[in-house]
């Protein structure tokens, strides 16, 4: 029974030997001179020096109604400074798409006094008497609110259909009070839900965060320094690690905007300065339009004029195939296509502030819109966003700490074979024990190197705290096993035994389970590593290791002959 | 240390009835509370909360100038608190505008070496706060809920949680005497504390209510298992506090490791309460439990 050969052929030894030989190979341990100890696990900050900025992107979402007349009132009568005098309108009527409002003033206006206001297409008739009449189509009570929104807290506002209501992500910090004043000075309200509590949700939705981090990704590792891991912390958080970056300079990084340039072909590959990022003002979400894949901006007023003016005295409006607008983004060339024949012909007359750039039709045109969605904005978000967090470790202090924690760590586990020891006083007890523990700490490191887990020093406490788990339930399964410190005369009771002691290790391990999910769940930055360190620990421990250890020392034991005559005792 | 304390644990459990064990842990537990009701109620909050929870800048450097000395040289910043630690003082800054941020940013790290910044801002601080508490409290309800579908009956579930619970109350009241300071750290420490405590708890519940045998020998042998898992804890977290305390009077090169060293002396103090708890409290109620009438020799066999 007890020669090497059962011990092989039990198949939790083998899956154990596997796991551990497994694990050694993800950890990769090696020596190379001059370098020192090198292996594949990645230590975290705070271990190898660097600095790392935590932003919170601000936002609101809400569900939100008004009176669209009054919006158009609003806006027109500041805009003209004379009141003005709704004469038709069905924007009152359901439904989103092309709507229209009429209305008449004494002062004299032009169309582009209106067209300005960006509510919809304008059409300007001088009537008798000296009265204006003003039409404004292609719009609806949704684009209006957008704009209502947008200009009086000048930031980017995206409405967003869901099933059967609109919602709005409005792309800065507003207070719920702030908004229903807002809308109250048109005739509107936040929507309550169906159980009465508000629409209104301070954050951005999942998907303008995501593009907000991989804006953030895509200018930063830009650079060509490091890889600047970006990540999502909690729903409204971004963790920017700057690896061996002092604090300073990482701000640096972070704040400076990338360079984006639309340029024009002039004659053969000569190229003409049009515009910088500065003048495109809003990017839109790609979209699937006559078989084509577009990404939609809009420039400013400043931007179209000179793309119209650069347009025409470079004769791309007589002959837009021999005049591509380039876009470059860090001078280098990311996009380039010839103005539309439709759009040339309209620069002629007037210049152009909703442009689409199309990529094609295939699948790799949809990646292409996208990622030009993001570099159109150079490294402009699409929210405003705060800096509510920063450190900075100095790489010889994280050194230090590295070096210091394996001493804590290898301290540590030569008290615990001390007390271990003191307690049993038989190496066919100790040895195991602190094998096994030793196993699981190879098993969480080589976890951690596979899944490219950033090692911090709150991970090596997880470790820690794991470990203290693991060498309890190790004693309670000697306890159990060995009650009178001999071995049970059969192997039905000694099943039972073991069985008992997991009986009490599941329940116990759950526990801490239990305790550490609520940080894997909650925005907590280095927490979250050492919950998630300490549950995986608590999983290989009890699932991998710990069944290992109740056959080891049955079979260490029974060499020894240390099995009770006595078949009466203690057990059921 | 195992095996005498584990003698005369088991004969003062023997020789007490337990009305009396229940005492001396109810005692503790109360002058726990009053220590944190009192501290709420003069300072808004039962412990000291550390700079993450508040908002501001953390400085932490290497340098032979005294805390004093750094007072001084740092005195156009708003500076708040500035100590010793080990071979390094570290400075605390209340908050300020991004320009003096990165100017106080750009002064430290070309003065000195090794040097350590943590900046965290008030709102921010703030959200952290709230999370922190409800991590703690879902943490706990969580444990209960495990505890109470291991057992599946009132009196032995409420031991177990009630010991967690004084566990805990007494390692923040310890936080507060001792000045060890509510930070990230220790509350991971905490949370902790709440998978370790409950470990010998359900040791001894599952022994007692599960087993054969007099409840006596039960407790006994329970003490035995129980004291030595909780010893090999306490000296694993003893070597982890010394060496990330005081390393650096032996090594100079060295440096303390602040969050180690938070999280072993929170834990420590926490386990210390466990042992009381576990074997005083728990065993207390468990014992008067097994012993009522209507279970006439159910658990005492």
């Amino acid at each position: 029974m007890s020669d090497k050969k059962s011990l092989l052929n039990n198949p939790r030894i083998i899956i154990f030997i596997l796991a551990v030989l497994g694990a050694l190979i993800a950890i990769h341990p090696g020596y190379t001179p001059g370098e020192g100890i090198t292996s594949h696990l990645n230590f975290g900050l705070d271990l190898e020096g660097g600095s790392w900025l935590q932003i919170k992107l601000e936002g609101a979402l809400a569900q939100v109604d008004a009176d669209p007349e009054k919006i158009v009132s609003a806006f027109v009568q500041h805009a003209i400074g004379a009141p003005i005098n709704i004469t038709n309108s069905n924007l009152g009527v359901g439904g989103s798409a092309d709507k229209s409002i009429t209305f008449t003033t004494s002062a004299p206006i032009n169309a582009s006094q209106i067209e300005i206001l960006g509510l919809g297409t304008v059409k300007v008739d001088k009537l008798n008497g000296g009265t204006t009449q003003v039409t404004i189509s292609s719009t609806s009570e949704e684009a209006l609110i957008q704009t209502y929104l947008s200009k009086s807290l000048d930031a980017e506002v995206v409405p967003m259909s869901t099933q059967n209501e609109v919602v709005y992500e409005i792309r800065t910090a507003v207070s719920e009070a702030e908004l229903e004043a807002l809308m109250g000075k048109v005739g509107g309200s936040i929507h309550k839900n169906e159980d009465g509590s508000s629409t209104y949700k301070e954050g951005v939705s999942t998907e303008t965060r995501d593009l907000t981090k991989s804006i953030l990704s895509d200018k930063l590792n830009s650079f060509g320094l490091k890889d600047i891991p970006v990540r999502t912390v909690g729903e409204d958080y971004i963790l920017i690690d700057f690896a061996g970056i002092d604090l300073a300079t990482a701000k640096e990084i972070a704040e400076k905007p990338g360079k984006f340039e639309i340029r024009i072909q002039t004659t053969g590959n000569e190229t003409q300065h049009v515009l910088y990022g500065d003048s495109i003002v809003s990017v839109g979400i790609p979209g699937f339009v006559d078989n084509q894949w577009h990404t939609p901006f809009t420039l400013n007023e400043e931007g179209a004029r000179t793309l119209q003016k650069v347009a025409l005295e470079t004769g791309a409006v007589d002959d837009p195939e021999s005049h591509y607008l380039n876009m470059y983004l860090d001078d280098v060339k990311i996009y380039g296509a010839p103005l539309s024949y439709d759009a040339a012909a309209k620069l002629r007359d007037a210049p152009i502030y909703s442009w689409e750039a199309s990529t094609g039709t295939d699948e790799a045109a949809k990646t292409e819109a996208k990622t030009l969605q993001v570099h159109l904005r150079s490294g402009a978000l699409p929210v405003n966003v705060v800096l509510v967090g920063s450190g900075h470790v100095d790489a010889g202090l994280g050194a230090q700490f590295k070096t210091a924690s394996v001493i804590a760590g290898l301290i540590s586990l030569v008290a615990v074979a001390a007390v271990v020891y003191y307690r049993y006083r038989r190496p066919e007890i100790l040895v195991p024990m602190i094998g096994t523990s030793i196993s699981e700490v190879i098993m969480i490191l080589g976890f951690a190197a596979l899944i490219k887990w950033q090692l911090d020093l709150a991970a090596i406490a997880g470790i820690i705290a794991s470990i203290g788990t693991g060498i309890d339930h190790l004693i309670i399964i000697t306890d159990e096993v060995l009650q009178e410190g001999k071995l049970p005369s059969t192997k039905k009771v000694f099943s039972s035994r073991i069985s008992k002691a997991f009986v009490i290790i599941l329940g116990a391990a759950s526990t801490v389970i239990i305790a550490m999910s609520p940080l894997v769940v909650m925005g907590f930055g280095t927490l979250k590593g050492f919950a998630i360190v300490t549950i995986i620990g608590v999983f290989i421990g009890v699932i991998v290791a710990r069944p290992v250890y109740g056959v080891v020392i049955q079979e260490l034991l029974e060499a020894k002959g240390e099995v009770a005559t006595d078949k009466g005792s203690l057990d059921d | 240390m195992a095996t005498g304390f584990t003698e005369f644990l088991d004969n003062f459990v023997k020789n007490h009835d337990n009305r009396q064990l229940l005492a001396f842990p109810l005692a503790i537990l109360a002058v726990s509370l009053i220590i944190l009701l009192v501290s709420f109620l003069s300072s808004g909050s039962p412990v000291t909360l550390g700079m993450e929870f508040q908002g501001g800048t953390q400085v932490s450097l290497e340098t032979t100038d005294s805390p004093d000395v750094l007072k001084e040289a740092f005195s156009s910043y708003p500076l708040i608190d500035s100590r010793q630690a080990g071979n390094r003082v570290i400075l605390e800054f209340g908050v300020m505008d991004n320009e003096k941020q990165r100017q106080l940013e750009k002064d430290v790290t070309t003065r000195y070496s090794n040097v350590e910044i943590r900046q965290i801002g008030p709102i921010y601080g703030q959200e952290l706060q709230v999370q922190a508490i409800q991590a703690l409290i879902i943490s706990f309800i969580g444990m209960a809920i495990v505890v109470f579908l291991l057992f599946r009956s009132f009196v032995p579930s409420f031991a177990v949680i009630l010991s967690a619970f004084s566990d805990i109350m007494i390692a923040l009241a310890f936080m507060k005497v001792a000045g060890v300071e509510l930070s990230l750290g220790t509350l991971a420490a905490l949370l902790m504390l709440i998978g370790y405590s409950v470990d010998s708890d359900i040791l001894l519940t599952n022994r007692i209510l599960k087993r054969r045998g007099t409840v006596e020998e039960k407790v006994s042998r329970a003490i035995e298992t129980g004291v030595t898992m909780t010893s090999t804890v306490l000296v694993a977290l003893l070597a982890m506090y010394l060496v990330s305390t005081y390393l650096y009077l032996i090594l100079p090169s060295f440096t303390q490791i602040p969050l180690l060293s938070q999280i072993s002396i929170v834990l420590l103090a926490g386990l210390f309460a466990d042992i009381m708890n576990t074997w005083l409290l728990n065993t207390g109620i468990l014992r008067w439990y097994v012993h009522k009438p209507e279970f006439k020799g159910r658990y005492d066999r």
